[in-house]
């Protein structure tokens, strides 16, 4: 294959251009075109450093940021930098008796200069060996691998075979991922979460037959294994126990896919093939659950994750608001300038505002960021905020976009976009509820519940759940795994603990991967025991009112309280979290929201639903007899930001 | 005492520039022993970055003072940062007035910029 000419690569570079709506010529465009070029060298130079050329342009336009609608000149500048560039890769062309820049001069010539952003990039991505890189560039041969399928014999466990359908796609990314072993076997799929990820247990085989320690593989979309990479890096790689499950290898995220694939890589032992709490479900006993939650994985994340422990004062909604349904969700309609009559959204929003906004109302959304991009169904998430990991409260949906025609990309602020209010949160947890038959009124003020136990009736959660974002919560940050669930924990040799799945890690409030575990402990553990009618639910929460007052529930096996021993030892843990020796609000505010969300997760058995919609009332209602909410006791809180000094 | 300092622009549409500044051109305000250079968006500013429209009309300040450089943020819209030495993909904000060094980069709405060492 002849040499990629420059021409070529200037016209994907002013594309790129026009989409990030930067309108002049740089060091990132000419680069970014490079990539993009059908079978160019730097993308598979990139591949053979173990990154893919996605999450390369990825990471260079988050780190630029798309540039604003008013264009101030006329035509595609070059920047003074690009002009640069082009000087240093036509003197190379020229020494090589060529008239004509091609793409190995200009990739050159790009790292040579060695200042500009995709250089910058690549060093933070960890490429810091510039020079060896360039080395390397006229050495390569043009090869069209991308499209090629890696021959890898694949095996399925039998257990697979029956019941489970591996696309196509998805072989197509786990040949790729072990293309240096003839033969992988697929031993089981794993539960996951909530998430539309799939994870695998690969065991990777050689010629002679010896086998490699079983790995996890997750697949899921483009966008969300990259992100994953990422909070991998920056939050995960440097705060692991030694022997831990670890992200090994860079993401296989073939151009031509919209799913990429990670490997979790388990460190110790290989003697067996890991499995998840889930699995192990049947076998042990509640109790015995518990305290291996208690006692295994608890202290070896502890001491580097939830132990930190730094004092945080927020409101409840910075760090809880973003889980709950959108607070709007809007149609995109193309209407560029807002009617008299419409709503404009700007941080910091107001609550009252927002109350005042209805279905079919007209609404302005400006400077929030893209927090998630759907394409497959025209959508973005928006949330105020701006950074990667800044508070991503106030989301929003907007639906009906059209992807052919504009880009968007995570974490880019959009200055203004407009659209019709098709539902707001209000109605869609309302719908969530009606979505439970429940038999009780769901709109009414307060809920039925149990004589028995002596309260007759507890708030209904859509009444007061505004009030409980708005509360302050004095609390602690801690680097968290973020989606704490039976699913993503794994046992490892001798019993150790491992975690997989980085998705959601963070620096966040400590006590939030609690409220996710006893959730996923009332789903998997106690609702399978108790059933699933609204009566089973009220049964449960009669079993948590001891609990909440600290009350260890007796052993008679199979029992709603024998199950809830699981939730006991969680709770213990949480007292050893909470910032103040027993200030149970800290977390109850937290469990409550969190019930909420996991109500609305169409995904989850509807017993389940309704349980947590009953414990959402349960632990408002302690919250309102136990605690003032908004004490304004002040906690200071961290900012890591603040190096001022004394000027 | 004249004052001299090469800035570079390190993105966006003049990535590459370099503003020369120095006291002899009036460039910048000596008061109480310290230089200040102001950056943005008006054209009455040292440094003005009339192409970017993340820029505030009057967004952030460098001085020198006690031998060194500082930044300070004027409390712009979209705000002044340096890299992270953890993320480099999530920049962090410059509240007040920060110590500077030679060549380091700081962004000014979507500019990257930094000071040149002056050989």
């Amino acid at each position: 294959m002849a040499n990629i000419s420059l021409k070529h690569i200037l016209i994907n570079a002013q594309q790129e251009s026009y989409k990030m709506r930067h309108f002049y010529l740089g060091a990132e465009h000419l680069f970014v075109g490079l990539l993009t070029v059908q079978g160019g060298i730097a993308s598979s130079l990139l591949q053979e450093h173990g990154l893919t050329p996605e999450y390369v342009i990825d990471s260079i336009r988050r780190k630029i940021g798309k540039g604003s609608h008013h264009r101030l000149w006329a035509g595609i500048p070059n920047t003074p930098r690009a002009d640069v560039m082009l000087d240093i890769a036509r003197e190379i062309a020229l020494e090589s008796g060529r008239n004509e820049i091609d793409e190995r001069d200009l990739l050159t010539a790009i790292l040579e200069e060695g200042e500009n952003i995709p250089v910058r990039v690549l060093m933070a991505l960890g490429i810091e060996d510039i020079p060896a890189f360039v080395k390397q560039i006229y050495e390569k041969e043009h090869v069209t691998t991308d499209t090629e399928t890696p021959f890898v014999e694949v095996e399925l466990s039998p257990q697979l075979e029956q019941d489970e359908d591996i696309t196509k796609e998805q072989l197509f990314i786990i040949r790729r991922m072990f293309f240096s072993y003839p033969k992988i076997r697929i031993e089981r799929r794993l539960m996951g979460g909530y998430s539309e990820a799939v994870l695998f247990v690969i065991t990777p085989l050689h010629g002679d037959g010896r086998q490699d320690a079983s790995v996890v593989v997750k697949l899921d979309s483009t966008a969300s294994i990259l992100d994953e990479t990422r909070r991998y890096e920056s939050f995960v790689k440097r705060t692991l126990p030694p022997m831990t499950a670890r992200l090994e290898d860079r993401p296989v995220a073939p151009d031509n896919m919209t799913i990429a694939g990670i490997k979790y890589t388990l460190i110790a032992g290989s003697d067996r093939i890991p499995q998840d709490l889930r699995a192990v479900l049947t076998d042990w006993q509640p109790a015995e659950l518990g305290s291996w939650l208690r006692n295994e994985l608890f202290p070896s994340f502890g001491r580097i994750w939830w132990r930190q422990s730094r004092p945080y004062r927020f409101q409840a909604w910075q760090e809880y608001d973003w889980l709950l349904p959108p607070v709007l969700t809007l149609e995109y309609n193309g209407v560029k300038k807002l009617p008299e009559e419409g709503f404009t959204l700007k941080f910091p929003v107001k609550r009252q505002k927002l109350n005042a906004i209805e279905y079919g109302d007209v609404v302005a959304v400006n400077n929030f960021t893209v927090y998630k991009v759907y394409p497959e169904r025209g959508a973005i998430q928006l949330a105020v905020g701006s950074g990667s990991d800044a508070a991503h409260a106030y989301k929003i949906e907007v639906r009906n976009l059209n992807f052919e025609q504009d880009t968007y990309y995570r974490g880019e602020v959009i200055d203004q976009i407009i659209g019709t209010v098709w539902q707001t949160r209000n109605q869609q947890l309302m719908h969530a509820v009606r979505a439970l038959e429940p038999d009780f009124n769901h709109e009414a003020d307060k809920i039925p519940f149990s004589t028995r136990v002596g309260i007759e009736k507890l708030p209904n959660p859509l009444k007061v759940y505004e009030e409980l974002l708005d509360s302050y919560v004095n609390g602690s940050l801690s680097t968290i795994h973020g989606d704490l669930h039976l699913g993503n924990i794994m046992i490892g040799p001798n019993n150790s603990a491992f975690l997989i799945d980085f998705a959601h890690s963070r620096d966040g409030h400590t006590i939030f991967d609690w409220c996710s575990l006893e959730i996923s402990l009332l789903r998997d553990v106690i609702m399978p025991v108790a059933g699933s009618t609204w009566d089973d639910a009220r049964e449960v929460l009669e079993h948590i009112v001891p609990l909440n007052r600290g009350e260890i529930p007796d052993n008679e096996e199979a029992s709603i309280a024998f199950a809830l021993s699981s939730v006991a030892q969680v709770r213990k843990i949480v007292e050893e979290c909470l910032y103040r020796e027993g200030q149970w609000s800290e977390y109850y505010v937290a469990l409550a929201l969190c019930c909420l969300r996991a109500m609305t997760w169409e995904n989850m058995p509807i017993g389940a639903r309704r349980l947590m919609f009953m414990v959402a009332s349960l632990i408002i209602y302690e919250l309102q007899t136990s605690y003032t909410l908004t004490d304004d006791d002040d906690t200071a809180s961290p900012d890591a930001t603040d190096i001022s000094t004394n000027f | 005492m004249d004052f001299k300092v090469n800035l570079m622009i390190m993105s966006g549409v003049k990535d590459g520039a370099l503003l020369e500044m120095q006291t002899e051109n009036g460039d910048g305000q000596i008061k109480n022993d310290r230089w200040s250079i102001s950056i943005g968006r008006k054209d009455e500013n040292d440094v003005c970055l009339r192409n970017d429209t993340f820029v505030s009309r009057q967004h952030a300040n460098l001085h020198w003072k006690d031998r060194r450089w500082w930044l300070e943020d004027c409390d712009s819209t979209n705000g002044t940062f340096i890299e992270n030495e953890t993320n480099y993909f999530d920049d962090q904000p410059v509240k007040g007035i920060i110590p500077l060094e030679i060549g380091q980069l700081f962004r000014v709405g979507r500019t990257w910029m930094r000071i040149q060492a002056i050989g």
